[in-house]
């Protein structure tokens, strides 16, 4: 076997700790000294300049998951049956649909662009949108969709002009890479806390459809082993933009960095991925025609060495890449930069020698990228070696020679982790605190300073319903989703925003629909982590199940502060653990007994305060559902007067992480609604099936706001069509042991969250829908009757209120609007 | 014979040729995407022309404008002169009327343009749905579209804002000249302002047609209301009605009866 020594190898001893610290410093570096000295035994030798930065890259928590990968291997389920991919490569896959006997796959991917949002949020957001694409791309697929669930600060906080910056800078983002490249937004979830005020979260789902037989893996097939392959690279020309980006989003983000870092976020550009997208179907409509074997992966991470040596090494084989062969915008850009930069819009390609001419005329001539983007292109940049090393080499010298083993190996750290509780604060104690006298307030120990008092009248209920919807958490997202392409490529079927989840149709002109949907509780999951990570769960599932579909899998971005924290490391592990058993508990498919598969997901870690206070734990889940029929998905809207209006659940005051604690308490409390997994099970089956008899005609989960908003909200969806609902809650509140009128906070059971699930049931069908309730044994109780007058009555003990649709309306209109485009 | 044949330019940065492509076929026309550099001689012989949404060069300069200078922008105007059916969705409306093929009363000249939004409280891209309803103006595209019907369609742009510097050509299209279709409020009435007028059009003008009757310029996007799936639920009016009930997604939706109108022109 041979081995070059690369030239430029570093001079640092490993056992001279000084040595290595000021060598790390030097190159920028954020490997820590053992980790050097790893490096050093892996090779056999001290790095190459070059190999220090594949290593930091490739080392760093962004990529190498060190910090969480035992805790996801431990509890996260992730096979089923229908799991063609689970994590590993740049997505995950499931057998979704069968259509004209071809087995039709759903692809789903998700990331997080926290740390660039935070320092230059237009391009941030938008390179995140343009990073998650490539990772369905280049698993042969179309995309379809993308989600985003946002996270800001306090909009009216101490950062609020920042805040407020941020946000509409993430929208703009989003809305110009996805709206030009041409993918849908399906949805997303927008949450203002002051726990973000100085480090938002931007996480990315995207969707893709590809048959199964067309599937491409990120890794050189096994014909390299008996033919000459080469390495393509394609897109834009690689510069230095996004160097040292996958370390940047492994560390504590500061002050300084806002300025200093901003070379470390990449540069979008959705025109050229839209013609690469062209172009690369063009490119694998033509080797599947012709049964050409190739490998197709996203640069993203690393770059060019990351992406190439994992391919190689996918396939036990190895690569020698030429950096003087790769497309460069300036001249002179040292070698570790055309390595490791994180330049956009590039793939990498692995093809038979004798097919390259014709690849490289794809996207050359056939589609002139040469032409539309100055020096973009495709060209070779190496080939496929049988001896498993990693060459790289530079103006004739070898600038990196390792085993393709040594560099993909990873490490891993068990964290320490201790619990230490808290819980979120609330307005007023953020106000408080603003006014200088709450600093010393311990929120777990302290006793509470008094609230705004309960809501214990009908109209004191109505006021707070109105004040409610107007929550910049609660309020119409309209003004944000309006500003996304919701329709674009013409497969809609429910638009995000006018249900609980988005639907579809999986391929035109076929009634298969693709529902999507995504569940969060940071708050709740501050003061219980392990409830906030099956919470997270059961909201995604539930809200698929909403439009009828049938929970297929899931895909997760955990967001949280620093691993090294022992009590954030407690936070994450008992957030996944709640996630994990979420998932296997939530046996939704009738007769089989696996739950619902984590197929992909991401870990974002160091997100925390200038102050260096952990975020609250957020970790954020995405459901993809199936409906056979697309016709009988239903929305949010109340459909046709004088059905009955049933609640599958029951009433409780546990109020920890809802937006009426934030809104009207003095202090957090711990008593998160209790989550039963079992009748959580019922209560999907029940959905998916009656929802395929034709027996529901809309349907909402008490989320967000709890049960009148979510009563407010079916009846706004539905206010075109003059739908409105009179609902008595008087025998539901007795029931669940509220007390008697007068006494305490009706506010508590009115607006507590993750209740259960409303449904209209049209007046023929409503006996055959309590009765299939009842034969599963899930808890309903019918709450009133719809009617033609656009607005919502209320019956309570002490009275009656009624609001119209227009007063409902005008109150959750305005805020986001006023926050977004000022 | 075989079907007359629809050709979908494809420039680079268009995304809505596939969706457009099925409108097409819908009908029971062939359709064809050809690419911008490739398309030239398909033009040439095509039954009629459809240039799609989306961001052709990336809007460089000024949306449409780049791509209406491309040498395939050449063989398009002239199909047009000839009376080749040609339509352009939103980025293709731009596309045109940079192209001075629509409203082309002087053929070549850029009368019109399609401005920035104006909307009250917000600005730039919006994606929602409007109604519209057919002009007094004669096309090819509208033909058959009931007069009186009031049709949902979806739009999605930041630049859909008709306006005319020139006065001989605002007092034309004040008369309804070259009017092929206007915002309507849901009850079929012009509409006044925000939002039934999504972008303040100047005479609620949603599309125009060239003086021949067959070169069309139309902001929403009929081509995304082809199937009755996509029409929202909670629209309202008939088509509302229509999609609570509906049992065959696949059933027309209301920006068929644009293409029903080309195939019958065309058979």
């Amino acid at each position: 076997m041979s081995e070059h020594r690369p030239d430029a190898i570093l001079r640092a001893d490993p056992r001279d700790v000084a040595a290595v610290r000021a060598c790390l410093a030097e190159h920028g570096a954020r490997l820590t000294v053992d980790e050097y000295a790893r490096v050093c035994e892996l090779l056999g030798r001290r790095p190459s300049v070059v190999e220090l930065h594949v290593f930091d890259t490739m080392w760093s928590e962004h990529c190498s998951y060190k910090s969480s990968r035992p805790v996801l291997r431990e509890y996260l389920p992730t096979e089923a049956p229908h799991v063609v991919l689970g994590p590993g490569e740049d997505a995950g896959i499931v057998r979704f649909a069968r259509i004209d006997g071809r087995s039709v796959c759903l692809v789903l991917a998700h990331e997080s662009h926290n740390h660039p949002s935070q320092v230059l949020p237009v391009e941030g957001a938008a390179t995140g949108i343009g990073g998650i694409v490539r990772d369905v791309y280049c698993m042969g697929a179309d995309v379809v969709g993308v989600l985003d669930p946002l996270r800001f600060g306090d909009p009216d906080g101490p950062n609020a002009r920042r805040v407020r910056d941020i946000a509409w800078g993430v929208v703009d983002g989003i809305a110009q890479y996805g709206n030009a490249l041409g993918v849908p937004n399906l949805g997303g979830e927008t949450v203002f806390d002051a726990t973000y005020d100085d480090n938002c979260l931007v996480n990315v789902v995207a969707l893709g459809v590809v048959d199964e037989d067309g599937i491409v893996r990120s890794r050189v097939p096994d014909a390299a082993r008996d033919e000459p392959f080469d390495v393509i690279l394609v897109g834009k020309p690689t510069d230095a933009s996004g160097f040292g980006g996958a370390a940047f989003a492994s560390e504590r983000l500061s002050e300084e960095d806002a300025v200093e870092r901003q070379g470390a976020v990449q540069v979008p550009d959705p025109f050229l991925k839209r013609v690469l997208a062209e172009a690369g179907r063009a490119l694998l409509a033509w080797v599947r025609a012709e049964g050409i074997p190739i490998g197709f992966k996203d640069l993203g991470a690393g770059g060019i060495s990351c992406a190439v040596s994992e391919m190689a090494q996918a396939a036990g084989l190895g690569a020698d890449v030429d950096l003087d062969r790769v497309p460069v915008a300036f001249d002179d850009l040292p070698p570790e930069v055309i390595a490791c930069s994180e330049t956009q819009e590039r793939f990498a390609l692995a093809v038979p020698a004798r097919v390259s001419e014709r690849v490289l005329a794809i996207y050359n001539e056939d589609f002139e990228l040469p032409h539309l983007y100055t020096g973009a292109g495709a060209a070779v940049i190496g080939r496929v070696t049988r001896e498993p090393r990693f060459v790289v080499r530079h103006r004739g010298a070898v600038v990196v020679d390792a085993h393709v083993d040594a560099i993909t190996t990873g490490i891993v750290y068990e964290r320490a982790a201790e619990a230490r509780p808290r819980v979120m604060p609330t307005r007023r104690e953020l106000a408080a605190r603003r006014e200088g006298t709450g600093a010393a307030v311990d929120p777990v120990a302290d006793p509470a300073p008094s609230d705004d008092g309960p809501a214990a009248t009908p109209e004191a209920v109505r006021v707070r319903l109105l004040e409610m919807l107007g929550s910049i958490n609660v309020c119409s997202r309209a003004p944000l989703y309006e500003h996304y392409d919701t329709m674009v490529q013409g497969r809609a079927v429910i638009e995000p925003g006018r249900a609980d989840a988005a639907v579809q149709v999986l391929v035109p002109g076929h009634r298969v629909g693709l529902a999507v949907g995504l569940g969060s509780c940071a708050r709740l999951g501050a003061a219980d982590p392990y409830a906030g990570g099956r919470w997270a769960v059961i909201e995604a599932v539930r809200n698929v199940a909403c439009v009828g579909a049938l929970p297929v899998a899931v895909t997760d971005c955990l967001n949280f502060g620093d691993p090294e924290d022992p009590a954030v490391f407690h936070e994450f592990r008992e957030s996944v653990r709640g996630l994990g058993d979420a998932c296997r508990g939530l046996r939704v498919v009738e007769g089989d007994d696996h739950g619902v598969p984590v197929v992909s997901g991401n870990v974002s870690f160091y997100n925390q305060s200038a102050t260096g206070d952990p975020i609250a734990p957020t970790p954020v889940v995405c459901c993809a559902g199936r409906l056979d029929d697309v016709a009988r998905a239903r929305s949010m809207a109340l459909a046709e007067p004088g059905a009955s209006i049933v609640l599958l659940g029951a009433l409780h005051d546990r109020l920890a992480g809802s937006e009426y604690e934030r809104r009207y308490r003095a202090r957090g409390g711990r008593d998160v609604p209790e989550a039963d997994l079992d009748a959580e099970t019922a209560r999907v089956r029940l959905l998916v099936d009656a929802f395929a008899r034709g027996h529901v005609s809309a349907a909402h989960d008490v989320a967000d706001g709890g049960l009148l908003v979510a009563l407010a909200e079916m009846v706004l969806a539905g206010a075109r069509a003059r739908s409105g609902a009179d609902v008595d809650l008087r025998g539901a509140l007795r029931e669940a042991g509220a007390t008697r009128e007068g006494d305490g906070d009706l506010g508590a059971w009115l607006f507590s969250e993750y209740g259960g699930v409303l449904v209209e049931v049209p007046a023929p069908r409503a006996d055959a829908f309590l009765d299939a309730a009842r034969a599963r044994a899930v808890e309903c109780v019918v709450l009133g009757t719809t009617r033609a007058v656009a607005g919502l009555r209320v019956s309570l003990p002490g009275g009656a209120f009624e609001v119209d649709a227009d007063a409902l309306e005008a109150a959750r209109r305005g805020a986001l609007e006023e926050v977004l485009y000022r | 014979m075989s079907p007359p044949r629809v050709v979908v330019v494809q420039f680079p940065g268009v995304n809505c040729e596939y969706e457009s492509l099925r409108a097409i076929e819908a009908v029971g026309l062939r359709g064809e995407i050809r690419r911008w550099n490739d398309a030239r001689g398909a033009v040439r012989n095509a039954a009629a022309v459809f240039v799609p949404g989306g961001w052709s060069y990336q809007d460089r300069i000024r949306a449409g404008v780049v791509a209406a200078k491309d040498p395939v922008a050449e063989a398009i105007a002239e199909a047009a002169a000839r009376g080749v059916p040609v339509l352009g969705v939103c980025n293709g409306a731009q596309v045109l009327v940079e192209a001075g093929i629509v409203p082309g009363i002087e053929p070549g000249a850029v009368e019109v343009a399609l401005a920035r939004n104006r909307m009250p409280g917000r600005h730039g891209y919006q994606c929602r749905w409007a109604f519209v309803r057919r002009g007094p103006a004669r096309c090819v595209f509208t033909e058959f579209v009931d007069g009186d019907a009031v049709l949902p369609v979806p739009y999605a742009h930041a630049e859909g804002r008709f306006t005319t510097s020139d006065d001989d050509v605002a007092r034309r299209i004040a008369s309804g000249e070259g009017v092929a279709m206007t915002y309507v409020t849901p009850d079929g009435e012009r509409a006044a302002g925000w939002p039934d007028n999504p972008n303040g059009s100047m005479h609620a003008v949603a599309a125009l047609v060239n003086p021949g009757g067959n070169a069309m310029a139309i902001m929403p996007h009929p081509e995304r209301s082809t199937w009755l799936h996509q029409v929202p639920t909670d629209i309202g009016g008939p088509w509302g009605r229509a999609r609570a009930r509906m049992d065959d997604p696949l059933a027309p939706g209301p920006g068929r009866a644009l293409f029903e109108s080309l195939r019958r022109a065309l058979s």
